[in-house]
């Protein structure tokens, strides 16, 4: 692979033409040049996160393939001289007429359509309301008390102070793009003020809510993708201090951005409320990748072309950032484990985005750093990152327990209080409280008694099931009861209209406002005089009824709460009824439910997949273990916070937790890499935290900004679960990042790791295993790993190994080259032995003897230096590789002592 | 540009209460297809047997058969339906009666045992419970009244030659639709498709299959045709059988006080 990278890198305009052409493909599958648009759509609504076969989903389909869309378009006007005047009348018939000629428009239910029905004798009298006014204003005085008695119109047609009028628009086979491309809901308000010149006019209903959503999602998409890459290049100007790098940077992250959206278009996906942070995921992302290369390409730009300079940036980063790029990709791929479509859609495109952003920044990046030129760049001035990190790192190595109590006294607090965080949802009260759609949705709400709307729907799949009276009084009963929950503004159901049909057909009297006796005067009624209104309410068969609610809640917790007591009370309806309550709001919260109840499954399995690969990396399962506790702290006072600050579990906050630990771990990564590092070359783990922290704490705080300001560009969006996510998000990466420059240094110390880049560049010599008797017996990659728990010291020909008569605790093994042993006797030197590959040396020293003779190199030599300490580490974590280094060493000294024995005979 | 009232009648003789109307004025080329239109207007009817069966959007049906009897008086209609299935909507009847101002309509139910006036009823609502209303089959069967008679277009519908017309429904009439669209066949002059405008938008769409054209004495009618509410996505087919025109119908069937009782 490394091979292929630095191919590439050597020829930067082949790379460059290909890459470019790959783009301009890529730019083509998901942006429209002619419209100027982007091909990929808009999704605003909830339920489709749903999975398809959802059993939730599915009800709400049924009710919609019966009756058609259950959401209405809710549109009312305020008249300050009441509704009931012949003018304001007039004005609402004239604006029904032009409603339903709107595109779209199927039915319009209001005082100018619904039936004020009136028994007078023989007569029964079925105009409407403004009919009624039209044909003898004398009876305009008694609409409204007509109006008030009426179950089925009360509250919904005129609100509760006789001021305002609603209208609600039933559409059919009208999508949300349809819908914004009618302009609505802007041209039915402009309508309604032109038409009946009421300057107070409102509108809501899930389709203008859906509107809204995709606006602000179009809004998130277009705005928050160009300032996260103003971002993008103030960090890098800021990093870099150099434009070329800067614009280097900027055309890889915009590359990868690119190639994503293609992706998504590819596979026919579209930007929904969680595939809508993908691209600044993308962007900020690719932005560290980034930073990471670029750090290391800018070394030695005094020295080196900026080929050479390429390959050793290659040589030093592909690695681990590849792991990194791995460990991330790790992250949104646990969240797969979820049912939820949009879930895995969202983990699939960010995990794609975030390995075609690795990829690029080690291929674009450097094919872009070698053609902008043999740039000479400034090394970055870290005084200040040094003394702040030998300040922390005094702390960590002084206070470390008092650090490490701390980090697990929050990590059990965070998770005591995340085992009582609820799911959430917003269905308006996601936008903010001045937007016209939230306070449109809230005055409608207080007003009509409930703006979000419900329904039940009874199947009996029996043809006229539902003429049996009896059947039909267990309805009414349901309705009755539903009308008594506080949460409950109003309900319609067919058998409201029979009652009012059959008081009308008999003279008017009361006594009849009941269900009739008889399943044929209830279906003669029905047929006879049914209506428009019965089709949102009865299928053609009789067999299926829709019970419409009005209700004045939309929270997730009281909208669960009240469904689980109407559910309860469906249950109670006799058999063929089967009821379930349904609609787009209780879908949003059920699928929030859905979404969240995956969601300790999902950390659980990132923090498994991330200790998986730490532990691959580290070669070693406590390693990988210390370096994911400082990653899971954060996110244990992130789901804390959750709780304490009630914002709870919504589709966006349950993200955070994969992402933040699928990118925080990068850093910590980098840390104990470079501890490791510092602690073999200094042989004192107190130096080698701070040098550690020294080294990192400058990219890894610039890496730290770069993912916040990238996430706080999401303060700028419409909706509060987006701002939430971004600031959240943010948050949790700074806790992140405080916990790599504290918490990870106290434990590092702890620890003196083997990497899985260092076992893989660590050059032993050829099949060590065979050739060097300490190592005999062990594989190539455990004679690795004690290597790399030793310390590989390279030293000049003639260079003192070891001098005669010193204390010293340890001892060596020759990897190559040549070394003499020898004594001084009565100023004589004297030659003992030439030693080369595998021969042990310096074991007197070791078992507590003062070195017993002197030795040199004779050549450039290698060796592997270790002593008891390191001896006991490998024991503790690798018993295996000691036990089998201990035998070996016993044999070593076994064979010493028997030549020894058989010199003295 | 000329404003002339016409009437046409094509098609489905339904509700038949429309092929009673009055006669309309139009241009030379309207007028030839509106006399043409108007010779298949009989002046009594009677149908032996009609099935309406309802769909909606969801394929769900609902079939209801029954007979009915109208007959033309001072241009003016007079139709009387009633259903003889299912069982337990069976007696049920229906009385219209046109009138200068307003129809008068009377309902019989008869597990109510009582005729009841209807006053207001909106002639576009559904006509029980189906894809019809009443002021569909008057402009369909009866109507087709309305301004601006445009003869727009000579096609063909089935391999037949048909004539495309149009005209805009009377505002007094109050009907929803801003524009009725229909195809007259030339060889019977007979509607077998027309559209029903809201603004823009096809809102309902009436089509009979050109093999449904029946002659009964000297009128053609099509005994077959489908009414498509295309926003509401459900549909109901319209089949007739036994028509019977031009023969006398007893005016006990229009009687507001007896037209529920006999066979």
């Amino acid at each position: 692979m490394l091979r292929l990278l630095e191919r590439l890198a050597s020829r930067p305009w082949l790379t460059l033409a290909l890459i470019g052409l790959l783009t301009a493909l890529a730019a083509a599958a998901c942006f429209d040049f002619s419209k100027r648009e982007l091909k990929i759509g808009i999704d605003p609504a909830t339920e489709r996160l749903l999975p398809a076969q959802d059993a939730d989903r599915a009800v709400l389909d049924r009710t919609r393939a019966v009756f058609g869309d259950t959401d209405p378009v809710l549109l009312t006007l305020r008249f300050d001289d009441g509704v009931f005047t012949a003018r304001n009348l007039a004005a609402i018939e004239e604006l029904s007429e032009q409603l339903k000629q709107q595109p779209g428009v199927s039915d319009v239910f209001s005082l100018a359509s619904a039936p004020n029905l009136l028994a007078s004798g023989e007569d029964v009298e079925v105009s409407s309301f403004t009919q009624q006014a039209a044909a003898d204003p004398s009876r305009i005085a008694q609409l409204a008390g007509q109006l008030a008695e009426n179950p089925v119109y009360h509250n919904s047609l005129v609100s509760e102070d006789g001021h305002e009028a609603a209208f609600a628009l039933s559409l059919h086979d009208f999508d949300e793009a349809a819908f914004r491309a009618a302009g609505y809901p802007g041209r039915l308000l402009e309508l309604a003020r032109e038409v009946t010149g009421v300057s107070t006019v409102r509108v809501t209903g899930a389709p203008v809510i859906k509107r809204a959503t995709t606006d602000a999602l179009l809004k998130t998409f277009m705005v928050t993708v160009p300032s996260v890459l103003a971002v993008i290049v103030s960090v890098l100007l800021l990093a870099f201090r150099d434009l070329r790098i800067t614009l280097a940077g900027t055309i890889t992250v915009s590359v990868a951005l690119v190639w994503t959206l293609a992706v998504a278009s590819l596979l026919g996906w579209k930007i929904h409320l969680l595939t809508a942070l993908t691209p600044v995921l993308v962007v900020t992302q690719g932005l560290c990748y980034c930073i990471h290369w670029l750090a290391d390409y800018v070394q030695h730009s005094d020295s080196k072309t900026a080929g050479a300079r390429a390959h050793w940036a290659l040589k030093h980063a592909s690695l681990p950032l590849g792991l990194n790029a791995l460990t991330t990709v790790a992250g949104f791929l646990a969240l797969l484990i979820n049912d939820l479509p949009a879930i895995r859609q969202f983990a699939v495109l960010t995990a794609i985005g975030t390995a075609l952003a690795a990829l690029l920044a080690l291929t674009l990046l450097p094919a872009l750093a070698q053609i902008f030129g043999n740039g000479r760049y400034r090394e970055p001035r870290e005084p200040f990152y040094h003394a702040v990190a030998a300040q922390l790192s005094r702390l960590a190595v002084r206070s470390r327990g008092l650090i490490i109590s701390i980090a697990v006294l929050l990590l059990l607090i965070g998770l005591g209080l995340a085992t009582r965080l609820q799911p959430n949802s917003d269905f308006v009260r996601g936008f903010p409280e001045d937007s016209a759609v939230r306070m449109d949705y809230e005055a409608i709400n207080a007003g009509f008694g409930g703006a979000n709307v419900l329904t039940v729907l009874i199947e009996t799949h029996v043809t006229d099931a539902l003429t049996d009276p009896g059947r039909a009084r267990e309805i009414d009963q349901l309705a009755a009861w539903l009308r008594q929950q506080p949460e409950v503004g109003a309900v319609y159901t067919y058998v409201d209209l029979l009652k009012l049909l059959n008081r009308s057909l008999n003279d008017g009297d009361p006594a009849y406002a009941v269900v009739p006796d008889n399943a044929p005067a209830i279906k003669q009624l029905l047929v006879f005089a049914g209506g428009d209104q019965l089709k949102r309410m009865l299928d053609r068969q009789f067999q299926t009824a829709a019970v419409v609610l009005r209700v004045t809640v939309d929270d997730a917790a009281t909208l669960t709460a009240f469904a689980q007591r109407v559910e309860e009370r469906l249950a109670a309806l006799p058999q063929p009824m089967a009821a379930n309550l349904t609609g787009s709001s209780l879908l949003a919260t059920r699928t929030v439910a859905q979404l969240t109840s995956g969601q300790w499954a999902t950390v659980a399995l990132t923090a498994a997949l991330i200790w998986a690969i730490l532990a691959v990396i580290f070669t070693s399962p406590r390693a990988a273990l210390l370096a994911l506790l400082p990653n899971l702290v954060p996110v244990s006072i992130y789901f804390g916070l959750l709780q304490l600050t009630g914002i709870g579990l919504t589709p966006t906050t349950s993200l955070i937790a994969s992402i933040v630990l699928g990118i925080s771990v990068d850093d910590t990564i980098h840390y104990m890499v470079r501890f490791n590092r510092e602690a073999r070359s200094r042989g004192n783990e107190a130096e080698a935290v701070q040098a550690a922290l020294a080294g990192v704490l400058r990219p890894i705080t610039l890496t730290m900004l770069a993912l916040c300001c990238g996430f706080l560009v999401f303060l700028g969006a419409d909706m509060e679960s987006q701002v939430q996510f971004g600031a959240l998000a943010a948050f949790t990466l700074f806790l992140s990042w405080a916990c790599d420059i504290t918490l990870t240094p106290a434990l590092a110390s702890f620890a003196r790791i083997v990497t899985l880049w260092d076992m893989l560049r660590l050059d032993l010599g050829h099949s060590p295993q065979h050739t060097i008797p300490l190592l005999s017996g062990l594989s190539l990659r455990q004679a690795r790993t004690f290597a790399l728990l030793s310390n590989m010291e390279k030293l000049p020909a003639g260079r003192r190994v070891i001098t005669e008569g010193d204390y010293a605790r340890d001892m060596y093994v020759i990897i190559d080259g040549q070394v003499e042993a020898w004594v001084e006797r009565n100023g004589e030197r004297k030659t003992l032995a030439s030693l080369g590959r595998g021969a042990v040396i310096g074991e007197a020293g070791y078992f507590g003897q003062r070195r017993t003779a002197n030795i040199d190199a004779t050549s450039n030599v290698r060796l592997l230096r270790f002593d008891s300490q390191d001896l006991e580490r490998l024991r503790l974590r690798h018993p295996r590789i000691a036990a089998t280094v201990f035998r070996n060493l016993n044999r070593v000294q076994s064979e010493r002592i028997a030549r020894m024995t058989a010199m003295l005979n | 540009m000329r404003t002339q009232a016409f009437r046409m009648r094509p098609l489905a003789l339904l509700m038949a209460a429309a092929l009673l109307a009055a006669p309309a004025y139009a241009g030379p080329a309207e007028d030839k297809l509106m006399s043409c239109m108007r010779a298949n207007i009989p002046k009594t009817l009677r149908i032996q047997e009609f099935d309406l069966t309802a769909t909606d959007r969801a394929g769900a049906s609902r079939l209801l058969r029954g007979k009915l009897f109208a007959k033309r008086e001072d241009e003016k209609l007079k139709s009387m339906l009633r259903l003889v299935a299912p069982a337990d909507v069976s007696g049920a009847s229906y009385l219209l009666l046109e009138g200068d101002k307003a129809d008068q309509m009377y309902v019989y139910l008869p597990a109510l045992n009582k005729v009841r006036r209807i006053n207001g009823a909106s002639s576009d609502g559904p006509l029980f419970g189906t894809d019809l209303s009443y002021a569909d089959i008057k402009q369909v069967n009866n109507a087709f009244s309305g301004s601006a008679p445009t003869l727009e277009a000579s096609e063909k519908i089935d391999g037949r030659a048909v004539k495309r017309i149009s005209v805009v429904p009377h505002a007094e009439t109050g009907s929803r639709y801003s524009r009725i669209r229909a195809w007259v066949d030339e060889a019977s002059c007979v509607a077998i498709k027309a559209e029903f405008l809201e603004g823009e938008t096809v809102r309902k769409r009436l089509l009979s299959p050109a093999a449904s054209l029946t002659k009964s004495g000297a009128y053609w009618y099509a005994a077959e045709a489908t009414m498509s509410d295309l926003k509401e996505g459900s549909h109901t087919t319209l089949k007739v059988t036994g028509v019977k025109s031009g023969e006398e119908v007893a005016n006990r069937y229009f009687d507001s006080r007896n037209f529920y009782v006999g066979n």
